[in-house]
């Protein structure tokens, strides 16, 4: 504690903490707590772009051959949408969750790099900046979020947008492996004393899973991205057909990458929920075990699944076979942890807080959003509905109704832990209830309309099918739902800055490191930590007859 | 584009052998998915109503895990999915089966933003409108001049990539006559919604007499106005693209043209087939499919209608 | 903060490893077009020498680190020896690079050209950034104040330097002995 920070049990919101007064405390932190803020309000304020996007894109798909915007345009916004919400908004929003609690639930002062915590989020804040610039700069990219070749050789785009995206993408790739890497330090070196790996809250573990992903997929997505870099600008010719170059290589080299980026973007989502689902319950996770077992089966599977985005490629019968089955396989470490969620929650005494809806929620839209998945690795069945709408229905129920509903759910959880303040959950529950009529709405009928054979990635769609246009138009009046429901939830968050009520160290009565310090956590973490003899601390120390370590752990 | 007299483009109204098979597999598929999502949502409607908290409950029982449970739901799941594999196993073997020393029937070559078909066999080339016979299993090889295209006619049920270097096969049977349409099914720029994609299918004798007929020349024009349009095409850019069986016209580029009156649309799909239409077409195909490689041509209305008057004689 | 630094360092080769693995794989993956090519083009008994001096350098650095904190005079010297190494390899690939494009082999000229100037190129940076680091330590112990450089900078250092090492030997195998397979 520094001679004027208050003790931290003075401590009730962000504005308490003199060392972070002023826009020159954020701008030169490298505090892991501030940096998480950054982190995630920057994401947040890419999501509101990456949903206007997708708002243009629905309001041109509300009728057969619309003209709200024209089709170069739109190229170019479905291909920023998607490239915004993945690498603006999803991986920064997952980084900055990882950076802000994993010091905190081990007990640390902060990461072990503290300095590379700040580059990482420098860089992906200017190499975002720059992607951006595209749209000035001669014109944003247009060949979609995966930039197949050869259309992004100069001679199919001949604008710098693909320039643009694989420039940012660098750039923002060098911070993610930055981030992992110190994630990765921190959790192996930074533990305090008692807490053996095999007693670090899920999320923590589902961080050091995702992390070992990002640093092992985004060399692969970096590697490609040189290539086309060189095609383009030096003249080289690793994937023009004309000159002996190979197409397939990039989609290759891409999906490589690309499958272990949804385990990435994932991962740290089960982690909230793992979390979250206990405490609501109050009742221990249960399955701790199969559910680490599981996160690890995952990490080393996602390396070898990346195929089944290439079904329809004409790939030789014996390559289909093998990643079939292993996309297959791949579903089963997913379902246990959904079987494992169901059973803590079984038996419990569950309050359905925000936070807890947004869980439950996510529990079952996860779960259709796998099983479309699973359906794509029957091979004959992807054959008939990839690239078509039934992908962009499958890729949003895990995305939107996964990822970014369980991050949601830990808005709600952990907002009174980083702000000192509650937030509303009035407010919260009409956020949530429409944000669930508005999301389904928008996305289960794209489903249908990849089975009515609408394929994706148009930017419209033509007269004489009158169930492709009645589907599209309910699609995108949902999305506007959608879109509304997310303006109460920033509503939420910028009026419960200034008039929630004051949180206190632990409103939810959790049992992690995090509640064991005020709300905000002071500078330094903590004034002192409890012994650590299981997963659940704070509980521990509530129900004193826990010294001894807990039984029937499986590691 | 009106698309009102063409068939059904649900995936599950197949219309060749193999879609068949493709969506009984789905049938089975699906109710495997919806059991799981049943059970799932079944579940948790369960829960959210009898394990809700209630003051003055006590503390619930903590238990850390069972490792029967754990074990079934690891094991139930992954025989699923072994059965699912073997089914996948099956039915792409039964669907697509290697090419072996066929030889293909057609050739797809797709383009920025156009179908290009052959037929080898014949030596037909024709564009954007592909006929298949009824009842008979067709080899159809996937090329792409330029970018990654797909072919994709949902009724048929596979869809193929089509990938510069990197030759493709499909085979279809087609069940019944009737007009199928579909789409390119993968990004491939700036008018990749524009490029449909139509198959006639026709009994065999019918598909033989319309083969015979692209094998034609077509008949000089005799018309006034259709011979006028004829030396405007030939002496103006046109022929640096487009090709015309029997003229000086032989360029590959754009579609061919020589039995371009037996087609119902132009432009893959974006309007149908009429003079006034070619007509405007020809004047600025921009308006219509914007971003498309024929420029705006700077013709009169009168030129652009004269030259309409004969190729809508080439039938 | 000090122990997580050869941790650290030692993630981040295993991501270079992959990024590593993916250009070797593409100078695999157009070989057969590109084979000849290299075996006409590239001398592997030149290319060989200068192969020697990087790796003599992974043994000199290695001395080094085993002279700590003993003999700091020695640790200099095995140091700076090992600069030179490096520096006489990176001379040697400027010097086959210099030949090959004035026998028009250029980065653009074909898939042989796109594969082996990229690879090796990013091989040869990754060299460069060593020396630099090898440099700074250098620099550093010259300097003569206690302590400095700090031990975990050696270490980590060192397995870069050997990481890259390594790496040249892969690359090395592939691109220039494969005609001898």
């Amino acid at each position: 504690m520094t001679a004027e920070s208050l003790p931290s049990g003075q401590i009730n919101s962000l504005a308490d903490i003199p060392e972070y007064k002023g826009l020159w405390s954020w701008v030169t932190s490298i505090d892991h707590k501030q940096l998480g803020i950054m982190y995630i309000s920057s994401a947040f304020a890419f999501f509101l772009v990456g949903l206007s996007f997708g708002i243009i894109m629905r309001t041109q798909l509300l009728v057969p051959m619309n003209r709200f915007v024209a089709q170069d345009f739109y190229n170019q916004v479905f291909t920023m949408h998607g490239t915004t919400m993945i690498f603006l908004m999803a991986m920064p929003l997952l980084f900055g969750f990882s950076v802000y609690l994993v010091p905190l639930m081990i007990g640390a002062r902060d990461m072990a790099f503290p300095r590379l915590n700040a580059m990482g989020y420098w860089i992906y804040l200017f190499g975002s900046l720059m992607l951006f610039f595209s749209f000035v700069g001669g014109g944003a990219p247009a060949a979609g979020w995966f930039s197949y070749a050869p259309l992004t050789e100069k001679g199919f785009s001949f604008d710098p947008g693909i320039t643009y995206w694989a420039l940012s993408l660098l750039v923002i790739g060098v911070g993610s492996v930055a981030t992992g890497i110190n994630l990765i330090a921190t959790i192996l070196t930074f533990r305090a004393p008692g807490m053996s790996l095999q007693r670090v809250p899920l999320f923590v573990w589902m961080v050091l899973a995702t992390s070992f992903l990002v640093i092992m997929s985004l060399p692969a997505l970096n590697a490609a991205i040189i290539m086309i870099l060189f095609d383009r600008i030096l003249n080289t010719h690793f994937f023009a057909p004309a000159y002996g170059g190979s197409a397939l290589l990039w989609q290759n080299y891409f999906w490589f990458f690309g499958h272990p980026e949804v385990y990435i973007l994932i991962l740290p989502g089960f982690g909230v929920v793992t979390e979250v689902i206990p405490v609501f319950s109050r009742k221990v996770l249960f399955g701790a075990g199969f559910l680490a077992a599981s996160t690890v089966a995952i990490t080393f599977l996602s390396f070898g699944v990346w195929m089944h985005h290439m079904f329809a490629t004409g790939l030789g019968f014996s390559v289909l076979y093998v990643f079939a089955l292993s996309s297959l396989l791949i579903a089963v470490p997913t379902g246990i942890k959904i079987w494992n969620w169901i059973a803590t929650m079984w038996g419990g005494s569950i309050r359905f807080t925000t936070a807890m809806l947004f869980a439950t929620a996510f529990l079952i839209q996860f779960t259709i959003g796998g099983l479309s998945g699973v359906l794509f690795a029957v091979i004959p069945l992807d054959w008939q509905l990839t690239d078509s709408y039934f992908v962009v229905a499958h890729i949003h129920y895990v995305l939107l109704g996964g990822m970014f509903f369980a991050m949601l759910s830990g808005v709600y959880y952990w907002f009174p832990k980083v702000t000192g303040r509650m937030l509303s959950e009035k407010l919260g529950r009409w956020h949530f209830w429409l944000m669930v009529l508005g999301f389904n709405g928008t996305f289960f009928v794209m489903h249908l309309l990849g089975v009515f054979g609408m394929p994706r990635r148009v930017w419209t769609y033509p007269y004489g099918q009158p169930m492709v246009a009645y589907l599209n138009m309910f699609s995108s009046l949902s999305s506007y739902v959608l879109a509304f429901s997310i303006l109460i939830f920033f509503w939420n968050m910028i009026s419960s800055l200034y008039k929630g009520k004051i949180a206190g160290d632990n409103p939810w009565q959790a049992w992690t490191l995090e509640w064991a310090t005020s709300s905000p956590p002071p500078p330094e973490n903590f004034d002192s930590l409890p012994p650590v003899y299981s997963r659940r601390p704070l509980w521990d120390l509530e129900n004193a007859a826990a010294k001894v370590p807990e039984g029937g752990e499986q590691s | 584009m009106d698309l009102t007299n063409a068939q059904s483009t649900n995936i599950f109204a197949f219309a060749t052998e193999q879609a068949r098979t493709i969506v009984q597999l789905h049938y089975a598929t699906l109710a495997v998915c919806t059991l799981i999502a049943m059970t799932v949502i079944g579940l948790l409607s369960f829960i959210i109503v009898k394990f809700r908290h209630q003051d003055g409950n006590p503390d619930p029982e903590q238990y850390e895990g069972n490792l029967k449970y754990e074990l079934t739901w690891t094991l139930i799941p992954t025989a699923i999915v072994l059965g699912l594999g073997i089914a996948t196993a099956v039915v792409m073997h039964t669907i697509n089966p290697p090419v072996g020393n066929n030889q293909p029937d057609v050739i797809v070559i797709a383009h920025q933003w156009w179908w290009e078909y052959r037929y080898p066999k014949k030596g037909v080339v024709v564009a954007n409108e592909l006929y298949l016979p009824e009842g008979v299993n067709t080899l159809l090889e996937m090329r792409s001049a330029d970018v990654v295209h797909s072919f994709w006619v949902p009724a048929f049920g596979e869809k193929m990539d089509t990938i510069p270097g990197h030759p493709n096969h499909i085979f279809y049977k087609p069940l019944k006559p009737g007009l199928f349409v579909g789409a390119c099914a993968e990004f491939c720029g700036a008018d990749h919604a524009l490029m449909r994609i139509l198959v006639n299918v026709v009994p065999p004798k019918e598909y033989d007499a319309w083969l015979e007929n692209q094998k034609k020349v077509p008949d000089a024009p005799t018309d006034e106005t259709a011979q006028r349009g004829k030396e405007l095409f030939l002496s103006k850019t046109c022929v640096q693209c487009h090709s015309v069986a029997g003229t000086t016209a032989q360029a590959l580029v754009a579609p061919d043209l020589t039995h371009l009156a037996t087609r119902q649309t132009i432009g893959a799909g974006v309007l149908p087939n009429t003079v006034d239409n070619v007509a405007a077409w020809i004047s600025n195909a921009q308006d219509f499919k914007p971003g498309c490689h024929m420029p705006n041509m700077r013709v009169s209305k009168e030129e652009a209608h004269a030259i309409a008057v004969y190729l809508e004689g080439l039938k | 903060m000090k122990q997580g630094a050869v941790l650290g360092m030692i993630l981040f080769i295993a991501s270079e490893s992959i990024f590593f693995l993916l250009l070797v794989l593409a100078y695999v993956n157009f070989h057969k077009t590109t084979g000849q090519e290299a075996a006409a083009m590239l001398d592997p008994v030149k290319t060989g020498l200068f192969s020697i001096a990087l790796i003599s350098s992974s043994f000199t650095l290695w001395m080094a680190e085993k002279s700590r904190p003993k003999n700091k005079g020695l640790f200099r010297l095995w140091l700076f020896a090992t600069v030179v190494l490096g520096a006489i390899f990176l001379t040697g690939q400027m010097m086959e690079y210099g030949k090959l494009i004035t026998h028009k082999l250029t980065i653009s000229r074909d898939l042989f050209g796109s594969t082996f100037f990229t690879l090796t190129g990013f091989h040869g940076l990754h060299v460069f950034i060593g020396l630099v680091l090898l440099s700074v330590l250098l620099g550093l112990a010259l300097k003569g104040r206690q302590n400095e450089p700090p031990e975990p900078g050696v270490q980590s250092v060192a397995i870069y330097w050997h990481f890259v090492d390594a790496v040249w030997i892969v690359i090395f195998s592939i691109v220039y002995l494969w005609r001898y397979v």
